[in-house]
């Protein structure tokens, strides 16, 4: 163990679990040295409404991934979803000072600064400003615009905020075990991140992370997030659906689901039935399998449609060549992706990680979390930038996440 | 446009949320950590409270009364004292030398000043002094070995006898065995120099002992018979002179091998064993050419015999040949 490494924890208090990772930095290179999962309890639709049950959970998973590391932590990055989450587009332009119409430091700040000053509603707070791509006299300009000719420079930033409230207990939750909060990293940006590709990003594509109580997605256009959003209907939402539609306990219905659930109906006779348990148990029952798949397929469709509507004009199958990237553990759904390229006319395809991550931790339920580590990473390499006044591949990682 | 025409919006952001909880909102590892924390601050605190009162004091004491540093230490009166050496130094010498109070506690020894006296006899080359608490001091010596000795005189004092070491330096010898230093071949043809209390080194005697050394190991029968040994022509000719029991004088070349040089003098030896015709004198310092003398009857020794006055009582009187004189040191040059 190298004395200049720095540990980095990552906490997703989801609704169904809570993970926790622990991460060494080297300063050149990220290993995940420890894992800790628990089922979630307390957390409805991605908000902590035990406190109590919530940070017994989130302790549990703590500890299990510092015993897992044989380190401790002091601060954690922490993922954040719910459906209080919502965005807004603001864009400043700004006349370049210099009698020449070159583009100082000066003028970039003080853009910047116009773009993201807008007064929220009471009781909301800034999560994230993720800025768009600036532009001189109309013309795109990806990085600094800095030392550029123009009269006009222009520049826009999607800003997601929350309830304070609600920001305040995931924070709590963490504090309660003692630990500080380095950063509130979105769910969608940081499962986004790891499942889509750079070049995809550049191109345009869709995440969309479905969890077990909410749906985040990020629209990336020309290589930064354009557009995010959370939708408070996950894989909860298709067995509680299961549940209602045949009369079923929830551990029940989610048993069916995981078994027999498909995002698009694919059985052919409407006798087809499948046994609960299927090992001649008193009690065992059997359903419908067709029942069983439309009703997941309408829940499936109606999230994705929620989707596209909540995204608007912003998507469009011509600006997302690199269609729609499902990740997240009710994105295991079979046929999700078939659905979801029905519902928005491109590719779709289930986001996979990096071949570089380990075997246990591939699956799409470990998707966000392994982005909130790499945020971390992003967030020291930037840290280490700035201390020795050079940029690096962690700094343009980090940009990624921009939230200037 | 600029900021400071335009009041811009506070925009809150998460940052602002407060992240201090109360302990009851805690959970039990997360008051655990706090409970750690707190005492690792307060150790840290303590230990650092610490460093900075021992400074505190340290400098104070220093400033004030140094000599009190000592007190500061429990210590026990020096009780034993432990010899560790190479030669032939024994732990009456070292008490002679170091002359420590009997009342003297082993922290109240200026240890630099103890192994200055250690080093301030030439015998020694190299020591070091250390404390083995509670009560013993611990002095770790090397001496030197003799190769040659010497007489010398200073002013109006009788002549007295010194062994030189390889390095050139001259010193009283110290508990050598007597045979041994009646053994020893005398120097001659060097001038001796003081160099502060003691005498300088003398010159050339690395090329003298390589002699010697190969003689006393290679012809021992021939070492036996060296008396002197004259550095006289060594800086100018490069020659060594040896001047036997028997009177015969012989030349070495410093600059040629040793060892053959001896073997061709043995060799020499063998084929001259006629006792009317004795070698008066052998040079050898000319390479294969080998210049020879012969005499006519066989030579006498010096008279009388020579006993050094400073010397150890039990020393044997030493026969010295009727060329020898002792050493006059020079006062007047320093090195």
């Amino acid at each position: 163990m190298s004395s200049r490494s720095t540990f980095i924890g990552a906490v997703e208090i989801g609704t169904s679990k809570i993970v926790a990772l622990v991460g060494e930095y080297t300063g050149r290179e990220i290993a995940i040295i420890g894992c800790g999962e628990c089922s979630s309890r307390g957390v409805k639709k991605g908000s902590v409404v035990n406190f109590r049950e919530a940070a017994e959970c989130t302790q549990t998973a703590l500890e299990l991934a510092e015993r897992d590391a044989k380190e401790r932590i002091d601060h954690v990055y922490l993922a954040q979803t719910g459906g209080h989450l919502e965005g807004f587009y603001n864009e400043a332009t700004l006349n370049v000072k210099a009698a020449d119409n070159m583009i100082e430091k000066d003028d970039i700040r003080t853009v910047c600064e116009l773009a993201k000053a807008k007064d929220l509603p009471l009781g909301r707070m800034v999560v994230h400003n993720i800025r768009r791509p600036f532009r001189v006299d109309g013309r795109l300009v990806p990085t600094s615009p800095e030392n550029l000719v123009g009269q006009k420079l222009e520049v826009g930033y999607w800003t997601v905020h929350g309830q304070e409230q609600r920001l305040a207990d995931n924070i709590h939750v963490i504090r309660g075990s003692n630990l500080e909060v380095s950063e509130l990293v979105l769910s969608s940006l940081a499962s986004g991140h790891m499942v889509t590709s750079m070049e995809e990003r550049q191109n345009g594509v869709l995440a969309i992370d479905i969890g077990g109580g909410t749906t985040d997605y990020v629209l990336y256009r020309n290589g930064s997030p354009h557009t995010t959003g959370v939708v408070a209907v996950g894989g909860d939402h298709f067995t509680n659906d299961l549940s209602i539609g045949l009369r079923l306990t929830e551990p029940q219905a989610e048993k069916l689901k995981l078994r027999f659930g498909r995002a698009v109906v694919q059985a052919r006779e409407k006798s087809e039935k499948v046994w609960l348990d299927g090992n001649f148990s008193i009690g065992d029952r059997q359903f419908p399998r067709h029942a069983i798949e439309q009703i997941t397929h309408a829940r499936a469709w109606e999230l994705l449609e929620v989707v596209k509507r909540k995204l608007g004009q912003a998507f469009a199958p011509e600006t997302c060549p690199g269609g729609v990237v499902l990740t997240g553990g009710a994105a295991k759904l079979p046929s999700l992706a078939v659905c979801a390229a029905r519902i928005f006319g491109t590719p779709a395809r289930l986001g996979e990680a990096p071949s570089w991550i380990n075997e246990n931790l591939r699956d799409p339920g470990f998707h966000t979390a392994l982005g909130i580590l790499y945020y971390g990473v992003g967030a020291q390499g930037d840290k280490s930038a700035a201390a020795s006044g050079r940029g690096g591949f962690l700094r343009k990682m980090t940009r990624l996440f921009s939230s200037t | 446009m600029s900021k400071d025409t335009y009041a811009l919006p506070e925009t809150r952001t998460w940052r602002d949320i407060p992240q201090q909880v109360k302990p009851r909102a805690m959970s039990r590892e997360g008051r655990r950590r706090v409970a750690m924390g707190t005492i690792r601050a307060a150790l840290g605190a303590v230990a650092l409270g610490a460093v900075a009162w021992g400074a505190w004091e340290m400098t104070a004491v220093l400033r004030e009364n140094p000599s009190a540093m000592a007190g500061g230490v429990k210590s026990d009166r020096v009780r034993s004292l432990v010899l560790v050496t190479d030669g032939v130094l024994d732990k009456n010498w070292l008490a002679r030398t170091l002359a420590i109070p009997g009342d003297a506690t082993l922290m109240g020894l200026d240890l630099i000043k103890l192994r200055s006296r250690v080093l301030g006899d030439a015998q020694v080359s190299s020591a070091t002094v250390g404390r083995n608490f509670p009560d013993t001091l611990v002095v770790r010596i090397s001496e030197r070995s003799p190769v040659a000795r010497l007489l010398a005189q200073s002013g109006g004092d009788s002549p007295r006898m010194l062994l030189v070491a390889r390095d050139g330096v001259a010193f009283a010898g110290t508990g050598f065995d007597d045979a041994m230093v009646a053994s020893l071949p005398w120097v001659d043809g060097v001038k001796l120099v003081r160099h502060g209390a003691s005498i300088a080194p003398i010159d050339g005697m690395a090329a003298v002992s390589g002699l010697l050394a190969s003689a006393k190991l290679e012809a021992e029968n021939l070492y036996r018979t060296w008396q002197v040994v004259s550095l006289a022509r060594l800086a100018s000719d490069g020659e060594i002179e040896v001047h036997t029991r028997a009177g015969m004088r012989v030349v070495f070349g410093a600059n040629e091998n040793y060892l053959r040089q001896i073997a061709r003098l043995d060799l020499l030896i063998d084929a001259s064993s006629d006792p009317t015709r004795p070698l008066r004198e052998v040079n050898l310092a000319l390479g294969a050419q080998v210049p020879v003398s012969y005499g006519t009857a066989a030579p006498t020794l010096g008279e009388p015999a020579f006993v050094p006055g400073n010397t150890s009582p039990a020393r044997p009187s030493v026969a010295l040949p009727a060329f020898f004189s002792s050493f006059h040191i020079d006062t007047h040059r320093e090195l």
